[in-house]
This record gives C-alpha cells, structure tokens and sequence, in this order.
C-alpha cells in the first residue's frame, strides 16, 4: 500500500496517476492549492485549471464539461465548494445528474482558528438532502486513495470531505468501498458508528469502555450517503446501545442519518449521538479545545457513556 | 440568393407569430406560464433554431442552445414540436399532470440541454462545454440566451472573466433585453446598463441588435467574433409582450394572463 502526506496527496497523487493516462480528467480548483499541483503543472499543465475565487462558475463549468463527457473533480475548502455553490450543485450537477466530483478540503473543525466561516459542520446536513448526490466521508489516507478510482469511473454527482493535514491511519488493507462500512471492531451489545477524523477517537473511546466492563464495537461509516441501510440493520441486530461520533451538527449529520434507520426498522435499541452543537464556534486555540467546549473529547464523551450506559 | 433569403426571413416571421400563438392557447389550457419575456426571445429563438447555417439537433458536432432564462421555455416547446422532437399534441397538455413540458424546461425533453430555471446559471455551463468542444477539436458553436434582468446576478458576472480569460470564441451570448424583470423596469430595481459596454469591458466582443429583426438574427448569429479570440455578446434589443399591443412594455404579463377580452384581441393582433 503506497503511504501519502496526508488525505489531500491521497487525493491528487491518485487523481495525477489516472489523469496522465486520460486527458479527459480535469481539475478545477476555486484557486486552492495542492502539493500534487506541482506535478500536474510540470507534466500534464491542460489538466489543471484555476478558475479563480470564483466557485459558483466553477461548479456550472464543471458540468458543462461533465456534460461533454469529461471527467471532472472541482476543489476547495468545505464551505466555499458546497454551501457557497449550493444551488448549482443542486441544479447543475444534481438535477442534471452529471458525474462531477467535489472534492472539499477541511472538515469540521480543521480550520479550527479560522473561525466559522471556515468550520465545516453543517455540510452534510445540507448536502444529503440533495437527491443524485453520493457523500463520501473517509477516515484516513488509505481508504480515501480507494475512492478516487471508483470516483473518477462513477456516473453519479459525489462530494468527497477530506481533512486537513497529517491523520492517523486506521487501515493498512483493502476495504470494500461498495459496502459503505467498515467494521473496524465486532459488533456487541454497543456499538459505536463513526466518520471522518473521529473513527479514530472512537477507537480510543472504545478501550476506554472495555477497560470499564463495557464490550463494544467500532463501524467507520465512510460512505453517508447513501448509507448501506440493509447492511446496517443486518449488522446491528444483535446491538442494543448505539452510538455515533461526529465532528459534525448533530443536526443532520451521521447521527441524524443512523436515527432515521432506527425509526424506521428497530423498536428496541437506543440511540446516543455526539457531535457537534447548533451553535457558531468563536473560541480560538485549536481543534482540541474546540472539542473539550463541545464535549466532544475522548474524556467527554466516555464519561457521558459510563454514566448512560450503566444506568 | 437575394429570393431565397427573403423567402426564408418571410418563412420565419410567420413561424414567430405561430410561437406566439401557441403560446397563448398552451398558458390557457395549462391557466399559468410566462408570456412576455416568451415573446421578446421568440424572434430570436426562431432566427437561430432555424438558421440555414447552425445545427442544433442532429449529430456528433451539433450546435448547442442553453436557454438561461429558462422561464421562456414556452416559446422553445413550439418550435421542438415543429422539429419533430417533441409530439405537436404534448403542446396541449404543458403544465399539466403528465407531461414533461414544464413551465421551466428539463433534459427530459429532447432538446433541452440542460434543466434550467433559476437565474445564473446558464452561461456558466454553457462555459464548460464551450472549453470541452475546443478540447475536443469540435467546431460547434454555443449559444446561450440571458434574461437582461437575470444579468443582475452575480453569478453571470464570475462565468463572463472566464469565457473571455479561456479566449471562449466559440461562445455566444444573446442577453433578451426587454428592460423588464419579474416585477418592474430594470432601471427602476437595479440598473443593467450600459450592457455593451459592460461585456466588452470584461473582454467579450459585444454588439447591440434589433432583436425582433428576423434579417439582422439571421444576418448576425453565425457570424465569428470581429476578434477571434473573444467570446461574444449581443445585447439584443426586444420588447416585453412583443406582439401584442396591450401586453407590450407590461410588466404585468411577465407571469400574468391576459384575460377572456384580451385573449381575443391577442390572437387577433398575432393573426393579422
């Protein structure tokens, strides 16, 4: 398995090798950049544009080409490439069901110091909400250098949200990309359903629960939407406590998602979400702290669960 | 030369009043649709879907149409019916229950490009298949038709740097400017002009034209750009309502319909 910076070189390096065998593979980026970028402006420049801070074109343009049978991947930080666009992804990308990939930079608090403008915790709420639209929400560089093969060969509209910077790795394998999840630990009597940068500290959680008498499992929920419903309700039955972790809303996001599956199909298990609130985040300092004021630290969240879950 | 252009300008002035009228008893039987800003682009619907030089429907290096303000589609579904893409009878059932003739136009119907509707979008797209047809060695030319109050929006702005920094010469846009939005005269909500030199201040080579002048659309829309390498801009003068007296410069018949007198007089007006 070939080791990247980071989720972002998981991308562009994946993307770089595909597009120097196809000249139809193009990127926009809405004047973000990339360390890849270097590659493709030195060896295949045609297949790079910049089109400016200018993302609502960026999104139309990209579904002309779309329409045109190129394959196209437009880039930039999460809120600029989705809520600032948000109607022409509906209508250009998703009403015309054309094959364009988003790619967003900087999920939930990644820009912790850049403030809300710069947060992305409301995107997938609003983003699966959008019929055609596949989202896509990996937990480290591996398995987010899976997806771009499938991407790119994809006839759907897909958002792709990767985080900013070094993560750490959770796989070392395969993981079986067309099943939306991954059971990273076997499912008990609780269950812990993750995504994106908190798979990891769920992990951690985890152990934290073991160590105290709690068994329980681990499923990274790469693929949010759509959401493997069937394999879901299979792989839970035998579950009683649920829980998600997300850095997230917990409007609307994989907690949101996993309680409509609950309603529909179980009468039986309870539901413990963790996320992020429905408040703006001004607090400087980093990620960590931002965690520790939404209680969305390993600390946090395993004391809130010994106390539930042993009641 | 000389005969058969004026037989084939003679031809399509009679084929723009048929639009109109068609028009009309289609918002009738569906009781909605938007008539004024229909008939100030059905001259120049008409002018380029019938061109003896452009080619919109048929094979690999076909001329393509974006209709950005889609909420004239009413005058496009006469002229796909009468190209045989479309049933002349689904005209009768637009706006209703199981027909895919709305009061916007979608990708359902043979020969709409894409689904259009709100304002802003258009050219964007139409853009991006600009820049793919010149990648892709392909000759075809672009047209993509603007509402002058949908130029308001920011959107139509970012897409214009684009076309003329990508020297998008196989791109043309035709802005409908009638000088009426939704609600009121554009210069009374925010003022669009000066529209010509507006366009060419972003780098597109732009012209103003009688855009109810069937000879001068026929004259004009396939031609190349005076500097080749410049997207272009018609700011095509029309008129609200164009064809009816009393729906004229209205800006009530943007989505209103006339009345039982008025339709009367409507059809009486487009017939004679």
């Amino acid at each position: 398995m070939k080791s990247y910076q980071d989720m972002r070189d998981a991308v562009f390096e994946e993307i770089f090798e595909i597009a120097k065998r196809d000249k139809n593979v193009i990127i926009l980026t809405a004047d973000q950049g990339a360390q890849t970028f270097e590659k493709f402006k030195n060896q295949i420049p045609e297949q790079l544009i910049n089109v400016g801070v200018a993302e609502q074109n960026m999104i139309g343009v990209a579904s002309g080409m779309a329409k045109e049978n190129f394959k196209v991947f437009v880039y930039a930080i999460i809120p600029f490439v989705t809520l600032r666009c948000l109607e022409q992804i509906k209508i250009d990308i998703c009403c015309n069901n054309l094959p364009v990939n988003i790619v967003g930079i900087g999920s939930g608090y990644s820009y912790a110091n850049d403030g809300p403008t710069h947060h992305a915790t409301n995107d997938i709420g609003i983003m699966r909400t959008l019929p055609n639209l596949e989202i896509w929400n990996p937990s480290d560089s591996n398995s987010t250098s899976q997806i771009i093969p499938y991407l790119v060969k994809s006839k759907s509209p897909a958002y792709l949200r990767i985080d900013r910077g070094k993560v750490p790795e959770i796989y070392s394998n395969n993981i079986n990309l067309m099943e939306g999840f991954h059971i990273l630990k076997e499912c008990k009597n609780t269950t812990i359903i993750s995504t994106g940068n908190m798979v990891d500290l769920s992990l951690k959680i985890s152990t934290d629960l073991e160590k105290i008498g709690i068994p329980n499992g681990v499923i990274d929920c790469y693929r949010i939407k759509p959401l493997n419903k069937e394999l879901l309700i299979k792989t839970l039955q035998k579950t009683k406590n649920i829980i998600t972790i997300e850095e997230n809303s917990i409007i609307g996001g994989l907690g949101s998602s996993i309680s409509e599956i609950l309603v529909d199909s179980f009468s039986n298990k309870k539901l413990f979400r963790y996320g992020t609130p429905d408040k703006f985040r001004w607090d400087l300092g980093g990620r960590e702290i931002l965690h520790k004021i939404d209680k969305l630290d390993q600390k946090s969240i395993f004391l809130d669960l010994k106390n539930k879950l042993n009641q | 030369m000389p005969n058969l252009e004026n037989n084939l300008i003679s031809t399509l002035k009679t084929k723009s009043d048929w639009v109109r009228l068609s028009t009309i008893e289609m918002v009738l039987n569906a009781g909605s649709g938007h008539l004024g800003g229909s008939f100030s682009v059905a001259d120049i619907l008409v002018s380029l879907l019938y061109h003896p030089e452009l080619n919109f429907f048929e094979g690999h290096d076909k001329d393509r149409i974006i209709l950005s303000k889609g909420h004239s589609s009413l005058s496009i579904y006469p002229i796909l019916a009468d190209k045989q893409l479309i049933n002349i009878e689904d005209l009768s059932n637009y706006n209703q229950s199981g027909s895919i003739l709305g009061g916007h136009p979608d990708t359902r119907v043979p020969g709409i490009e894409i689904t259009t509707g709100s304002l802003g979008h258009g050219l964007s797209v139409a853009c991006g298949i600009a820049l793919a047809l010149k990648r892709s060695k392909k000759k075809s030319k672009i047209f993509a038709i603007l509402g002058d109050g949908e130029c308001q929006e920011g959107s139509v702005w970012e897409s214009a740097q684009f076309a003329s920094h990508h020297h998008l010469n196989n791109l043309t846009v035709i802005v409908d400017n009638n000088g009426i939005s939704a609600t009121d005269f554009t210069e009374n909500t925010i003022n669009i002009e000066p529209l010509e030199k507006k366009w060419n201040s972003f780098g597109w080579d732009s012209m103003v034209i009688n855009g109810h002048s069937i000879e001068d659309l026929i004259k004009t829309l396939n031609k190349t750009p005076k500097t080749n390498k410049k997207p272009r801009a018609l700011i095509a003068k029309t008129i609200k309502g164009k064809g009816v007296s009393f729906m004229e410069n209205n800006p009530h018949f943007h989505h209103g319909l006339p009345n039982e007198k008025e339709i009367i007089l409507a059809k009486k007006e487009l017939s004679s």
